[in-house]
């Protein structure tokens, strides 16, 4: 009771303190009032006047009471602050350019600092958007090393491997298979490509959500393969679709060209883990065919820990649960390549290891900006400080506690860096909505990378976390930078300042401030050159990355996809695809026109294994692996791929002539080192290639599939004519803009199939320019904060050698007058400059190769000690220090002796 | 000039507190009328500085001991009452009993001396 009253109390106060301020002043008038009043009743003839000063002396002294009474209402603090802010105020709008300077470089460190804050919070930090998301694993099957690849503890499941783990664990109330894929929708409005996840029956319940409208799937849609065909439409699918009609459940959706129920909608936001999928189906409304097969690895599996049980006794049993896995589903071919199981949290999984590691370099690196920003913004206020040393010393002198002092000085660091912070968050926010754009399904998925898409770049946004950071290193950075000068500017040796000419009294505290400065502008030069080093390396990667002829040309080719219904016969797919190809490839600017079935940088589509025939078989599992690709023949002269031996296709390769494959050249040096592999007949795995001998009839130049920084792997082509496939893309190469015939070509397959969808329409640089684009980015990036660390330090640099030159002006003079030369001067002043570079160049360099060490996965082709970069940026550190030394060295061969004697 | 003065009493320290939430129990005030209550009542010899009431009525409101609240004095003008909170008794009851107690053991120590 006496609590809350005093709580209510002191939040009055706290809250409006210039309210209560004038309930004191009035309720003070009325007291002093009365007693007049009751002075003047009881003594008549006493005048106004002399009633109103007899009330005065009862009361005592009004001022002394008065400035008790606020100490004790808690007014005297506030009251304080407001004077130091309010002088602060004054002192920096009497000096704009050193506020303006000081408030931008703090908004550039805390701005940018935010802003990667808050990619680094949504893409690490931030709880899975389930319920109760620290509870939930994720089970991955472990291979052991093959020769074609490393072991690996991130194998996704079969379905008849899962169902053995699932009927055995203890550890999980609940876990479910997803795999998403993407699939088209017909029936009851347009043709639409849509992601899809197959799910199992419990994959609901496991992340912890119930369908918004309609129900989950039912255990007897999840017992048996070719279960009943439901779908779960996502919240956006049914908004844009169906209007957000709740009349939707029963209605039947067609899910690539099949009937489905829609039994129910998913709450809004809601799109799995792969974060994008518009549809769900049980997995097992698809045919026991697909499902059976032991050793077809497509789910992810994801799972609940049953209260009480750690996700360390949840490894273990996985650990223990995989070897009864593999005992049920040994290797077909190689007997001990034994396959196991484990259980990862599934936070641990969220982002690629490579999103993780650059972005934490990001943060670092923005943090050291941050750090210099300080630095400068310290080295500012100490040059401030200095010019404002006799103030200081005259407030010292007449009383002014120590205390009082370095509060009002970090009053107004403080109060700079708020603005800054203010400021700050314009940057922030312009930085956040550039990172959220990155498209994780182009820029990410293209590179191959890992992680669950529900984690992506579209989620970056300022929050209250990210808000509540920057408050944080607001605060954090005033008194960082404000408590340096605060403490030595008010060191209480007073005298010297007192005396006048204080240039004649180079004092140990003179001496200080200045060295106290210049080890900031070495500190700040060896966090630049960190920075530096960093982004210099990102930067040659880079360049090495750009460099690489990645065997196709892709500039002006327009890319498209397109599906065949289901309702097309394999047989009259080639015919179908001639009549598009010669409509398209007669659109006026086109110039060429051919199908493909993937586009190259894109992380590569199939694989299979090739056998010679010629040769003695291999061991079965020991065949060497191979892309499999399906062009058309104009596939080489469209993309600009040349032809090194034999033929391309042609026309009169169909089904029924002889089977001819095009392997590349990396295909040819493998397996055929030394030879002409034209005419050697091969069988590849794929397409209906693998019972019959082909016969190799080209040779054309490597392409790369994979990523730009994977070096090409054998790769073979089929033709389509003979065997044909329903999943293509159109690739046309164009004498203008590209996308000028992307209308025509619409229209020209609508009006052949009405009812195959069209999507995905780019351009092939567009494609390519994606599979690097973080790689850009992130370089980009940090390139930026190298500049502007490098530009802070210049400045840092330059301000404190024209300070000195400034407060050496008596001394420079004297030398000049005694007949120092201009270059003896010049070298003088640089010579300081060049001193701070050296420390603080030294000490950079040996930190950026401990630093850069941390880069080695992210670097393609350099080597993180790469010595012409760092060779490179010594060079520009030594530019940029040798600039900044010479202005004011300009300015101190100009001293004038007979000025600077008088002056002094 | 100065009237002279009978001579005052320097109050023992905390026993403003004391007279104030003692007041206070009658009937919420205002200040002013807290101060003329205990000049009246301490026959003047009490007599404190008026004004250094308002600092121990800030510490009693800080400490929940009171409230104080805006109403209409007889004579029409705004003035700020203060009312007695139940902690403020609670605290008043504790006060006078140890009061009680440091008075018995002066008067005891007088009557041997």
């Amino acid at each position: 009771m006496s609590f809350l009253a005093s709580l209510r109390h002191r939040l009055r106060v706290l809250l409006r303190p210039g309210a209560y301020q004038r309930e004191l002043e009035e309720e003070t008038r009325f007291h002093l009032a009365q007693e007049a009043s009751r002075q003047g009743a009881a003594r008549p003839g006493l005048s106004a006047e002399a009633a109103r000063l007899e009330a005065r002396r009862r009361y005592g002294n009004v001022t002394g009471i008065d400035e008790a009474r606020r100490q004790m209402a808690g007014l005297g603090l506030f009251e304080m602050v407001r004077q130091d802010v309010r002088f602060a105020l004054r002192s920096f709008l009497g000096t704009p350019g050193f506020t303006a300077v000081a408030v931008l470089t703090l908004a550039i460190g805390i701005g940018g600092t935010t802003a990667i804050f808050s990619a680094v919070n949504a893409l690490l930090l931030r709880p899975l958007p389930f319920r109760d998301p620290e509870r939930l694993m994720m089970v991955s099957m472990t291979t052991p090393a093959e020769p074609d690849r490393p072991a690996s503890d991130n194998m996704v499941w079969s379905y008849p491997k899962f169902t053995v783990f699932r009927d055995a664990q203890t550890s999980f109330q609940d876990l479910a298979v997803t795999t998403d894929f993407q699939v088209t929708l017909t029936g009851g409005g347009e043709a639409e490509r849509v992601n899809i996840e197959y799910v199992g029956g419990r994959y609901l319940p496991t992340l912890g959500v119930q369908p918004a409208l309609g129900r989950n799937f039912l255990p007897e849609e999840d017992r048996n393969p070719g279960g009943p065909k439901v779908v779960l439409l996502s919240d956006a699918l049914w908004q844009r679709r169906y209007n957000a009609d709740p009349r939707v459940l029963g209605q039947i959706l067609d899910v690539g060209g099949e009937p489905f129920t829609i039994v129910g909608v998913l709450p809004p936001g809601f799109k799995g883990i792969s974060g994008r999928s518009d549809i769900m189906v049980p997995v097992l409304s698809g045919s026991a065919e697909d499902i059976n097969q032991a050793w077809s690895h497509s789910y992810y599996v994801v799972a609940r820990l049953k209260p009480g049980v750690s996700p360390a006794q949840a490894t273990a049993e996985a650990r223990l649960l995989g070897t009864r896995v593999d005992a049920a589903y040994p290797h077909p071919e190689v007997k001990d390549r034994h396959w196991g199981a484990t259980a990862k949290p599934l936070d641990s999984k969220r982002v690629d290891p490579v999103i993780r590691r650059s972005l934490l370099v990001l943060l670092g690196a923005v943090g050291l900006v941050l750090l210099i920003a300080c630095a400068n913004v310290a080295n500012l206020f100490l040059v401030r400080a200095s010019g404002r040393r006799r103030e200081i010393a005259v407030r010292l002198a007449v009383g002014a506690g120590r205390g009082r002092l370095i509060r009002q000085l970090l009053t107004e660091s403080v109060l700079i860096s708020v603005v800054g912070g203010a400021a700050s968050l314009v940057l922030a926010w312009g930085g956040v909505r550039v990172l959220a754009t990155i498209n994780p399904a182009s820029a990410l998925r293209t590179q191959r990378l890992e992680g669950l898409g529900v984690v992506n770049f579209s989620t970056i946004h300022l929050d209250p976390t990210a808000f509540g950071f920057a408050a944080a290193i607001t605060l954090l950075t005033g008194l960082v930078f404000g408590l340096i000068p605060a403490l030595s500017s008010t060191r209480p040796a007073l005298t010297a300042e007192l005396k006048e000419g204080s240039a004649a009294a180079p004092s140990h505290r003179l001496l200080r401030g200045f060295n106290s400065r210049s080890v900031l502008a070495a500190i700040e030069i060896a966090l630049a050159l960190v920075l530096l080093a960093g982004s210099g390396l990102m930067l040659r990667s880079l360049d090495h990355l750009l460099r690489v002829d990645p065997g196709f040309n892709p500039d002006r080719v327009l890319t498209l996809r397109l599906n065949s219904p289901p309702t097309f016969a394999r047989d009259s797919l080639p015919g179908f695809y001639d009549r598009m190809l010669e409509r398209l490839a007669a659109i006026p600017g086109v110039t060429g026109a051919t199908l493909a079935d993937c586009p190259p940088l894109s992380g590569g589509c199939s694989g299979t294994v090739i056998a010679f025939r010629d040769r003695p078989p291999a061991q079965p599992g020991t065949e060497p692996s191979i892309g499999v690709y399906w062009v058309t023949p104009q596939w080489t002269a469209t993309l600009g791929v040349p032809l090194l031996r034999g033929r391309m296709f042609t026309a009169a390769d169909r089904a029924g002539a002889p089977k001819v494959v095009v392997v590349n050249e990396a295909a040819a040096k493998a397996f055929w080192p030394g030879q002409d592999p034209i005419g050697k007949p091969v069988s590849v795995g794929q397409g209906g290639f693998w019972n019959d001998t082909a016969r190799v009839v080209g040779v054309v130049g490597n392409v790369r599939f994979g990523t730009v920084d994977t070096d090409p792997v054998p790769d073979a082509f089929l033709s389509y004519y003979q065997s044909p496939r329903g999943r293509m893309m159109v690739f046309l190469r164009t004498a203008g803009d590209p996308l000028g015939v992307a209308g025509p070509a619409r229209r020209i397959i609508r009006d052949l199939a009405p009812d195959i969808p069209v999507y995905d329409i780019r351009t092939l640089e567009s494609r390519t320019g994606d599979s690097m684009s973080y790689a850009r980015f992130s370089t980009l990036l940090l390139v930026l904060f190298a500049g502007v660390a490098l530009a802070l330090a210049t400045l840092g640099t330059y301000g404190v050698v024209s300070f000195a030159v400034a407060q050496r002006t008596r001394e420079l003079g004297i030398r000049i007058a005694l007949g120092a030369t201009r270059g003896s001067v010049t070298r003088l002043v640089v010579g300081q400059g060049i001193g701070i570079a050296l420390a603080g160049g030294t000490v950079g360099l040996l930190a950026a190769f401990g630093a850069t060490r941390v880069l080695r996965s992210l670097l393609f082709n350099v080597a993180p000690s790469d010595p012409l970069t760092f060779a490179g940026i010594a060079a520009l550190l030594v530019l940029a220090v040798a600039a900044a030394s010479w202005l004011p060295a300009r300015r101190a061969t100009g001293i004038q002796p007979t000025e600077a004697l008088r002056d002094g | 000039m100065p009237t002279p003065q009978p001579a005052k009493r320097e109050l023992l320290k905390g026993t403003l507190d004391m007279l104030i939430l003692k007041t206070l129990t009658v009937q919420p005030m205002h200040g002013y009328a807290i101060a003329l209550h205990i000049e009246r009542f301490s026959g003047e010899v009490l007599s404190i500085e008026q004004g250094s009431l308002y600092p121990a009525l800030e510490r009693l409101l800080k400490k929940g001991l009171v409230t104080a609240k805006w109403g209409d004095s007889p004579t029409g003008r705004r003035a700020r009452y203060y009312t007695i909170t139940a902690a403020g008794r609670r605290h008043l009851g504790e006060e006078i009993s140890s009061f009680d107690q440091v008075l018995l053991a002066i008067a005891g120590v007088m009557k041997r001396g």
